[in-house]
């Protein structure tokens, strides 16, 4: 590393865009996007499938270029990061020919780096020494994954990005997956990942940047973001008493604990803090029957904290 | 672009037996069909005789075929999210163009010794000095041909993308003057298209530009080099293009 680690950020997006013209129309994937990531920071980028983290991923890498807005990568431009090898990737898609063996792979991808010497010790590092001779195509989708981790540090890269490394991988394979991560993230590399899974990002990073229609709608300690996905859902039927039913939803949604209140038809649901206290109320004041309560999905969250996202300007609250 | 790159792509494809025996075998084939079998096999025809001329012609499109053939597997690489994985290293587009040429040119070399092999086998005849010039244009035009594989893979990005470029060099070889000799109309459209020019180079040493055909009307160096160089500068600006193109997401 050079001599300013710590003072230049290892990534900073200015009011990045992205516009991508489709069948449907123009589609705008990314849509302003201002962030700073510190060098030696482990960061998650959590958000649903469509959020738009691969493209802004793709921009970081050079991979593609913003319609606006500017990307800088450890204090020069993504391209120029990229060609000094002081970043590199696991992609989400692809990437590895099937024809290949697991060595060759390795090999050729080290050869382009110049880094035909670190490829026992990143193997070694992956895992993956005993698959050597395999082809890529007779790999499991967990060995594959490792592979791309081995690819990606081959460089030995200031910072490394992950997209969605373990989709697609079932509990075991992901566990693997990020204990080989673990063992590697001592070494002071600033890591960012992108995942839809949210145990990831409390196992694994410091800070979470919650992503959702191109949008950043909340960034901040891990530990906060998880506080604001609790909470659990009550919902039930409740008898529509003289036409007043919107005025107990108001009444509901003023309830301590209370964050989000929403009516299906007969139905009202809502995300609290305190469901047995929510439960109670709603039995014993509001006549309520079929009741159900449920554990917060991610989904729920999801929508929870992107739904009016520009509306909630607390939720925007930075780590510094 | 590295040699031991090169070499892993080079033992990669020679490992996809069935295309590679089809593209070896097939020139030889025609050659074997369309030459040996002629009653005039062995006429003379300049320092040479007339298998030879047949035979270069098939080895030209041999030559070509292995070219394209070889980096049209760039396709099926981009298919798989190759290209980003590749963009991740210090390698430029132009380096990566010139790395699946000269595979290419590796392929191609093998191919054209199965021809050439061939005709010496079966009676075709030239004085050695005309018979290694011929080989090395051959060897040397067919880098044109390696670009516009990999310009279609680029721009098909698909399984279906090598057998679309080898199909039309097939239709360019007819066109281009390659498999049987063209007259009047056929000859003067034939002259811009890209077959045209490289044929018309790997005969230079034995013909100077004379047509079988149109014997009073021979093609000047130049007009063969144009063509050539242009249809080269084409191909290539395209597969550079579309290296560049197939960073983004498939």
């Amino acid at each position: 590393m050079t001599d300013t680690v710590g003072t230049t950020p290892a990534i900073r997006l200015t009011d990045v865009r992205k516009r991508f013209r489709t069948k449907e129309g123009d589609l705008e994937a990314v849509a302003g996007i201002d962030v700073q990531i510190g060098q030696g920071e482990i960061v998650a980028f959590l958000g649903p499938n469509g959020a738009g983290k691969t493209t802004t991923v793709d921009m970081v890498l050079g991979l593609t270029e913003p319609t606006s807005g500017t990307v800088r990568v450890l204090g020069t431009t993504p391209q120029r990061a990229v060609h000094a090898g002081r970043v590199s990737a696991v992609m989400q898609t692809g990437g590895l020919l099937r024809d290949l063996t697991v060595r060759e792979t390795v090999t050729a991808i080290a050869s382009l780096h110049g880094a035909r010497h670190r490829v026992a010790e990143v193997m070694e590092r992956t895992a993956i020494t005993g698959l050597g001779s395999r082809k890529v195509s007779k790999c499991s989708g967990g060995e594959q994954q490792r592979l791309k981790f081995a690819l990606a540090l081959l460089p030995d890269p200031d910072l490394l990005i992950l997209d969605e490394p373990t989709a697609g991988m079932d509990v075991n394979a992901r566990r693997e997956f990020w204990d080989t991560m673990r063992e590697d993230a001592d070494s002071g590399r600033t890591v960012v990942f992108a995942t839809h899974y949210l145990e990831e990002a409390e196992q694994f990073a410091q800070r979470t940047i919650l992503i959702a229609g191109g949008k950043i709608v909340a960034d901040g300690t891990t530990a906060r973001i998880q506080s604001m996905a609790v909470g659990r859902t009550v919902s039930a039927a409740l008898p529509d008493v003289n036409g007043d039913l919107d005025a107990t939803i108001a009444a509901i949604g003023e309830l301590d604990g209370v964050t989000h209140v929403e009516r299906n038809g007969p139905r009202v649901s809502a995300v609290t803090t305190d469901s047995d206290a929510l439960a109670m109320v709603l039995l014993r004041d509001h006549g309520a029957h079929d009741l159900q309560i449920s554990a917060p999905s991610l989904e729920n969250a999801f929508v929870h904290l992107t739904s009016g996202a520009t509306a909630r300007p607390e939720l925007q609250e930075s780590l510094r | 672009m590295t040699a031991t790159y090169m070499a892993i792509d080079l033992t990669r494809q020679l490992r996809d037996v069935g295309n590679i025996m089809f593209v070896f075998l097939l020139p030889l084939l025609m050659y074997l069909v369309f030459g040996v079998s002629m009653s005039v096999a062995s006429n003379p025809i300049g320092d040479a005789n007339v298998g030879f001329f047949v035979m270069s012609s098939m080895a030209a499109y041999g030559a070509a075929l292995a070219a394209t053939s070889s980096t049209g597997t760039a396709a099926m690489e981009q298919m798989q999210g190759w290209g980003r994985q590749v963009a991740l290293t210090p390698v430029r587009p132009v380096q990566l163009v010139l790395g699946k040429v000269g595979v290419a040119l590796a392929v191609t070399f093998v191919a054209l010794a199965i021809v050439h092999l061939g005709g010496l086998l079966t009676g075709a005849r030239a004085p050695l000095g005309l018979w290694a010039a011929t080989v090395g244009i051959t060897l040397a035009g067919a880098s044109m041909f390696a670009l516009y594989g990999f310009a279609v893979a680029q721009l098909f990005k698909s399984e279906s993308a090598l057998g679309v470029a080898t199909g039309v060099l097939v239709l360019m070889s007819f066109v281009g003057n390659v498999f049987m000799p063209l007259e009047g109309w056929m000859l003067e459209a034939s002259r811009f298209t890209p077959m045209y020019g490289f044929v018309g180079l790997v005969r230079w040493p034995l013909m100077q530009g004379f047509q079988v055909m149109a014997p009073a009307d021979p093609d000047p160096l130049w007009l063969l080099l144009a063509n050539v160089g242009a249809w080269t500068l084409i191909f290539g600006v395209l597969a550079v293009v579309g290296v560049r193109r197939g960073r983004n997401r498939q």
